[in-house]
């Protein structure tokens, strides 16, 4: 046994991942098989798989697959250029923080959830209501994470740049700005993870029928195959992870420099 | 408020033209009187030392003189011109490579940052040239943070030169770098200097460095500081660790300037 911090081989670590993921499904259906836990609607993870297998082939559920997804995109990049440009005036400029400080308070408390039958009342039905839902709960760690990264950049590097005689805004693009983008990123990768979340439950409110939440809706309210809801329900979960691996490997790239820097 | 000048340490005559002059600098932050009345002048064309013990405003004097800083009272000439702003024509070295360096950028950008408003061709061959004088050549396109400390001080370094500067003010530069990384970093200081001419000031804590460095030595007390004692070093150059550091005359002003910090700490603490 290898200590947490010890180097493993990455083929070894698959093969350990890939035993917790199936032992946990092979522990539970023994549990639900045995009779040990008697509640109907609970899944067999043999069924839930059988769902997926269903759901490949089913047009319906790729064509709500590709709805939340869009929805999601579209409200989390409202939410990065909204955080970010906010966020930025805030660590730059006193003024700006002063404007927006209170208003920022405010609205960062509500429930961004229920602000879309609000929204529908206004703008009515459609993607729109529920990417700018997904925008409202995304767009608060960008702001966060950016005004904090800017707030924080190195007073050492901020003074080199002026005694090479750059001036206020000239540091802020130069200095401040590139040492305030990884917290930047970091805010809009909690932020993603955050945004699909909401993108489904905005759907099971208020997505009139689409997306991944309407067809786990209708599928519910027939309940004829529970199993194909737990399915979808599952590969919710596949995308949400898939997204956090992808832009983990991509804040790898762009960002090695700050973990270079931290060794 | 320019009339509180104090003039406890008048500034000796020299022979040389002053490229810098602190006229009765002081600097208070609230009640703490980080530097009390600093008067001295640093000739063109020559490398000066402040040294002085920790906290007694070394720092703050090179922020003043470096235009990031007002003094409380006093003034700084730079060229005959009173500093307002940080001026044309000065580099600054920090301890602190780590921080004054910028991570995302490669060695050969970060070198080229002081000149970007250059056209491309100059801008190349004055970031060749400054890599080449500190001995990194080849190393460009390396991150800082993947290089030692002593290369990393060396890159600060190569950044100061690509801007041409008059005047480069290094603020204990080696401080952090082992003792034979520090013995290679201050030949390379002073064959620079030789080569190019540039007014060097440097400030330390480490007396054996300040004699060693200095044509021009600005002993400070502990704080609130004054200027304890100018002393002109008339080593001969080039200078050497063995040859120059076992010279009497070498020995005999490393004694002097311990001596003067030290009869002012006692000074200070009794
Ligand atoms: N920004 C500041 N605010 C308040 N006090 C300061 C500040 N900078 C320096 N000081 C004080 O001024 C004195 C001199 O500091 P410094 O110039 O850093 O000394 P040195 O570089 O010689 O070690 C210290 O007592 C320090 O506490
Ligand atoms: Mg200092």
């Amino acid at each position: 046994m290898k200590l947490l911090h010890e180097p493993l081989s990455g083929q070894r670590q698959v093969v350990l991942g890939v035993v917790g993921v199936v032992g946990t499904a092979a522990v539970w259906e023994g549990v639900i098989r045995s009779g040990l836990l008697d509640v109907p609607g609970l899944p067999l993870p043999s069924g839930v798989v059988r769902g997926v297998g269903d759901l490949l082939p089913d047009s319906t559920f790729w064509d709500a697959v590709v709805f939340t997804l869009g929805e999601w995109m579209l409200g989390l990049a409202i939410a990065a250029v909204v955080g970010v440009l906010v966020g930025g005036l805030m660590g730059a400029f006193r003024s700006a923080f002063l404007v927006f400080e209170w208003p920022v308070e405010a609205f960062r408390v509500l429930p961004s959830v229920a602000v879309g039958p609000i929204l529908v009342l206004v703008i009515g039905q459609g993607r729109l209501p529920l990417s700018l839902t997904v925008a409202l709960a995304c767009v608060w760690p960008v702001l966060l994470n950016t005004m904090y990264g800017v707030r924080s950049t190195d007073t050492t590097a901020v003074m080199t740049a002026k005694t090479f005689g750059y001036g206020g805004l000239a540091v802020l693009r130069s200095i401040k700005i590139p040492s305030a983008l990884p917290f930047a990123y970091t805010g809009v990768r909690i932020a993603a993870s955050i945004g699909l979340l909401v993108a489904v439950s905005a759907e099971l409110l208020i997505g009139n029928g689409s997306g991944i939440g309407g067809y786990i809706l209708s599928n519910t309210a027939n309940a004829t195959n529970l199993d194909l809801v737990y399915a979808a329900t599952l590969v919710a979960g596949v995308l949400g992870v898939t997204v956090n691996l992808v832009m983990a490997k991509l804040d790898d790239v762009l960002f090695g420099w700050k973990k270079g820097l931290a060794q | 408020m320019t009339e509180a000048r104090v003039t406890e340490n008048p500034v000796p005559p020299t022979g040389t033209s002053a490229e810098l002059l602190l006229d009765g600098v002081s600097r208070s932050y609230g009640d703490n009187l980080a530097v009390r009345s600093i008067s001295a002048e640093v000739p063109a064309s020559k490398i000066s030392v402040i040294v002085g013990p920790s906290g007694c405003g070394k720092s703050t004097l090179l922020r003043i003189i470096s235009g990031l800083d007002e003094p409380t009272a006093g003034r700084v000439e730079f060229e005959g011109v009173p500093v307002k702003g940080v001026p044309e024509g000065l580099a600054m070295v920090f301890q602190d490579y780590s921080r004054s360096l910028y991570p995302w950028m490669r060695v050969d950008k970060n070198v080229a940052f002081p000149i970007k408003h250059l056209p491309a061709k100059e801008r190349a061959e004055r970031v060749r040239f400054a890599i080449d004088e500190v001995g990194l050549s080849g190393k460009e396109k390396l991150y800082p943070w993947q290089m030692s400390g002593g290369m990393q001080q060396r890159v600060a370094i190569a950044r100061a030169l690509a801007s041409h500067p008059k005047l480069l003010l290094m603020d204990e530069p080696y401080a952090s770098v082992d003792a034979q990384t520090r013995a290679d970093l201050e030949d390379l200081l002073m064959r620079i200097q030789a080569e190019l001419g540039i007014t060097v000031l440097v400030v330390t804590h480490d007396i054996d460095e300040s004699v060693y460095l200095a044509d021009r030595i600005i002993v400070l007390s502990a704080p609130p500081s004054v200027v304890a004692e100018v002393i002109d070093v008339d080593l001969p150059r080039p200078r050497d660790h063995i040859a120059t550091k076992t010279d009497p005359r070498f020995v005999e002003i490393r004694g002097h300037v311990t001596r003067l910090l030290r009869s002012k700490e006692q000074a200070t603490s009794a």
